[in-house]
């Protein structure tokens, strides 16, 4: 268990694997990260 | 397909964890990063949001060592056909053609997917997102992945969506797209193929069907009749999406578009324009696609002028098999029913040029019969 332990102290997974974290931090950056699809699109893919 | 939440879509299930091989590779292997910075602003910075693209050797080729070698040459990767057949309708000069390509690099070529754009996470055209967790999905769940890109044309026939047509057998028995598709055709065998329809483990019906033209089969006579003559989609497909005049640019904002004209449903039959030893029939279904003389114009002009090279109306394979349609019903509910073929006054003026190889002239279409097989 030695090497999964250390994995499990990284911040990488103390974050990713806390949903209460993530949604503070995604909300935080849709303040200030613009839409990523133009409206323009037309018709189907 | 239900769209994920921000957050959802990068929550690591901590059963990674139990995974005895991938559980036991740390984030920052792959990814980079600070594993130990706990300011999230920089703790990303030098992340590789998809370690796997374009290269998975560093990430997946330890262990994955066949599949990896051979990654870069599946067409889900290089997207090979795509450049090819552009390239055969392009202007032949060089500045023209940089900015094709450019143009293309900005919209087309988006398309593609990866390792993980299959196995861990939703591809990024269709705005990404992990499947379950960043846990790792042997077989890519079908509606999540395949249908998630293949979705206009391909889920709606194989699923039943467009208005009147029925759902594909195939669906009806619950098959997903690895049954005909299976990870070999997709991971590619390191050949470089100029069309999906030349790959070599490329699904058949007789791999399943091998029976049909058996001695004491259901309706022999039929199926050796038409072997070679007509493919398999001629008699069993139903009408499917076709669609025209695909315009591409960006907005104000710098953000890429694209605008169709129309899509419509249709069944045509024509001339097979790829006739090989795997395809040899004379007749198959063919399905207009949407490019367009002017679908590069925000970007250059005279962008494809070589438009005529190639066909609009081209091989395909509509995924809404039944083993009765109204065209299998009867001999003459083809033959001589020339509405169901692709002639002369079904194409545009100015498409005749590029289809003149596939629209089937009035002497080739084939004749009413009197005789019918019991």
């Amino acid at each position: 268990p030695f090497l999964a332990q250390a994995y499990e102290d990284t911040q990488c997974f103390k974050c990713h694997t806390s949903a209460k974290k993530l949604i503070e931090i995604t909300r935080e950056i849709a303040k200030t990260r613009r839409v990523v699809k133009s409206p323009e699109i037309e018709g189907e893919g | 397909m239900e769209p994920l939440a921000p957050h959802e879509k990068i929550f690591v299930d901590s059963d990674i964890l139990d995974d005895e091989n991938h559980g036991m590779i740390a984030c920052h292997e792959c990814h980079g990063g600070n594993p130990d910075d706990p300011n999230w602003k920089t703790a990303h910075d030098g992340v590789i949001k998809d370690p796997t693209y374009p290269d998975a050797t560093a990430a997946c080729g330890d262990c994955h060592d066949e599949i990896s070698e051979h990654y870069r040459k599946s067409l889900h990767v290089s997207l090979r056909p795509y450049r090819l057949m552009i390239h055969e309708r392009a202007n032949t000069s060089a500045g023209i053609r940089d900015k094709v390509e450019h143009a293309m690099n900005d919209h087309c070529f988006r398309c593609h997917s990866s390792c993980g754009q299959c196995h861990i996470s939703r591809p990024t055209p269709v705005e990404g997102g992990f499947l379950d967790g960043h846990l790792f999905q042997r077989k890519p769940p079908m509606q999540e992945v395949c249908t998630a890109c293949h979705g206009a044309r391909i889920a709606k026939e194989y699923l039943g969506e467009n208005e009147g047509v029925l759902p594909d057998v195939h669906r009806e028995k619950y098959m997903r797209c690895d049954k005909c598709h299976p990870g070999d055709e997709m991971h590619g065998n390191g050949r470089e193929y100029a069309n999906r329809y030349e790959v070599e483990n490329g699904p058949k019906c007789v791999n399943c069907h091998k029976e049909i033209y058996n001695r004491g089969a259901e309706n022999v006579i039929t199926h050796r009749i038409h072997k070679d003559k007509a493919s398999c989609q001629v008699c069993h497909a139903q009408p499917y999406k076709n669609c025209s005049t695909c315009h591409v640019g960006k907005d104000k904002s710098g953000l890429p578009f694209y605008k169709t004209r129309a899509s419509w449903l249709d069944f045509k039959i024509g001339l097979n324009p790829l006739k090989s030893d795997k395809r040899p029939y004379r007749f198959v279904t063919l399905r207009h696609v949407p490019v367009d003389r002017g679908t590069f114009d925000f970007y250059v002009k005279d962008g494809l002028t070589n438009f005529d090279n190639l066909p609009i109306w081209k091989l395909a394979t509509p995924h809404n098999i039944r083993r009765k349609t109204p065209q299998n019903k009867s001999c003459n509910a083809c033959h001589g029913n020339g509405p169901l073929f692709l002639q002369d006054k079904d194409v545009e003026d100015n498409e005749k040029e590029a289809n003149k190889g596939v629209i089937v002239p009035a002497n080739l279409i084939p004749r009413r019969q009197k005789w019918q097989p019991k």
